[in-house]
């Protein structure tokens, strides 16, 4: 495989280096927040929140039409209130966090699809999941990169108190009063980033996105500090390789990333050094 | 200083024992006992602001914040958390206002002083109980808290642990903390100069360790 071939298409295309860069972002602070979902046990809270976001995506395209702002902001609305509630009737009711998430996620979706149908089927249920990498316009982009920068940025003033609370939650208290504040700052970065995505690539393939990497990063390395940028990397490759294989083989962007992400972590299982198969030790790894 | 007045706690709204009145006295070291269940870890919690009491209050002398330091029971760790020894021991910088050169003397030191300094790149998944029991000794003396809650800190220590935690005990009581520990181990205890605190549902008795001995047979009915 010669550069060229690695690189023409963005060359030559701009809606092709549109998608690059957006992907590229969004693989940047989507990687590292899926790390910290793993370590906090909440892995499938992404795939949770991205189906949450429907109702609020829809209603806001049966009032607005398809405007990205109005998109973006029920998305958000919709997301945040999913993540309040659950966390609302976990803290009333001691249900545990995954489980209200899982009785309320159902909800919002059916929610959402019953909103698109009243809306009369205009947006496509298909497109708001799986999306396409190659539609991102210029507004979409800076948006993608604006919520990366955020992203990253509150990740970093945050990651103190993010670590601590998911190693020693207790210990943490006792010293800060932080860990709540860090716990809702990093819901509010993991459906932001749902959000700016299901436009690009769609809000399952960002959860592919989020997760895929963080999960195959787990299998080279156990500092957290190699992790963070280990993720983020992994998904920027993936979605550069993923969108060349969409251009040249004529696929559907957004599946082709996360399949590579995909393969990625599968390979990571079998070859990873740490617990990958290959090197497996008698002790599983737990996290 | 820890006062407690009327203080009642417990969980799902159900005190675990009636009122209890305590002075705590600078420099005071006190065995919380009783048995599984009965509320001691609980107690602790309440008395570092992690729980809210039923009924009752706790004043401490310092602010809560930096003023107070707990140490929970290792099971709350998670153990596959990737990160090193040092790492972890770092955290008890968190609200220390020193420098980077001193921070990495004294955090050289207090892995010195608690037997872990070839340990500190070890990853958390590769120690033993006793060493990261030790870690998290050593977290805490970094605090620099005037009021230390050590939730079982004997737990999983060797001799060599024991001795060493003894030692900072001794020490941190020479500096004028007060210091509450929850303990199963009161034969050990009973070599201390150390006050008890025994919780039961009937009610909570404090008296010297010692005097519990003596009377261990007839309390072991109580607790």
């Amino acid at each position: 495989m010669t550069p060229d071939i690695l690189w023409a298409p963005f060359g030559e295309f701009a809606f092709m280096r549109r998608a690059l860069f957006g992907g590229v972002a969004l693989a940047c602070s989507a990687g590292p927040l899926g790390v910290f979902l793993i370590l906090r046990r909440m892995s499938l809270i992404g795939d949770a929140i991205a189906h949450g976001i429907l109702p609020g995506a829809a209603l806001a395209f049966w009032l607005f039409g398809l405007s990205l702002p109005a998109l973006t902001a029920g998305g958000l609305v919709a997301g945040l209130g999913m993540a309040g509630a659950a966390a609302w009737v976990t803290r009333r009711t001691g249900l545990r966090e995954d489980a209200s998430l899982a009785a309320l996620y159902p909800i919002s979706l059916a929610s959402g699809v019953l909103l698109l149908g009243l809306a009369g089927r205009k947006l496509d249920l298909l497109h708001l999941l799986f999306g396409s990498a190659l539609a991102v316009d210029t507004t979409t982009l800076y948006g993608m990169l604006g919520t990366a920068v955020f992203s990253l940025v509150v990740l970093a003033l945050s990651y103190r108190a993010l670590a601590l609370d998911s190693l020693d939650p207790l210990f943490l208290r006792s010293i800060s009063r932080f860990g709540p504040l860090a716990h809702a700052a990093f819901l509010t970065l993991v459906v932001l980033n749902l959000v700016i995505g299901f436009q690009a690539i769609g809000a399952l393939m960002v959860a592919g996105l989020m997760m895929l990497p963080a999960a195959a990063a787990r299998f080279w390395s156990r500092r957290l500090l190699v992790l963070l940028p280990l993720a983020a990397m992994v998904g920027a490759v993936c979605v550069w390789l993923g969108l060349l294989l969409s251009f040249y083989a004529s696929l559907p962007s957004g599946p082709c990333i996360v399949l590579l992400a995909g393969v990625f972590y599968l390979f990571s299982v079998v070859a990873g050094p740490v617990h990958g198969l290959l090197r497996s030790s008698p002790f599983p790894m737990t996290v | 200083m820890i006062e407690c007045h009327g203080l009642q706690w417990g969980a799902g709204g159900r005190a675990l024992t009636p009122p209890l009145d305590l002075q705590l006295a600078a420099g005071s070291l006190t065995a919380v006992i009783g048995s599984n269940g009965s509320g001691k870890s609980s107690l602790l919690k309440v008395m570092a602001g992690l729980d809210r009491p039923l009924a009752g209050r706790v004043d401490v002398n310092v602010p809560l914040l930096g003023g107070v330091s707990y140490l929970p029971q290792q099971q709350h760790v998670d153990r596959q958390f990737p990160i090193r020894l040092a790492e972890l021991v770092s955290a008890g910088f968190w609200r220390s206002r020193l420098g980077r050169s001193e921070r990495q003397a004294r955090l050289r030191q207090t892995l010195m002083d608690w037997g872990l300094l070839d340990l500190q790149t070890q990853g958390l998944h590769a120690l033993s109980g006793g060493e990261l029991q030790r870690a998290l000794l050593a977290r805490l003396s970094l605090t620099d808290a005037q009021v230390l809650l050590l939730d079982e800190p004997e737990a999983a220590l060797d001799d060599v642990g024991l001795r060493l935690l003894w030692q900072h005990v001794e020490r941190w009581q020479q500096e004028g903390r007060t210091l509450v520990l929850v303990s199963h181990n009161l034969a050990g205890l009973e070599r201390k100069n150390c006050e008890g605190l025994l919780i039961a549902r009937s009610g909570c008795i404090r008296a010297p360790i010692r005097q519990f001995m003596a009377e261990r047979q007839r309390l072991g009915q109580v607790a």
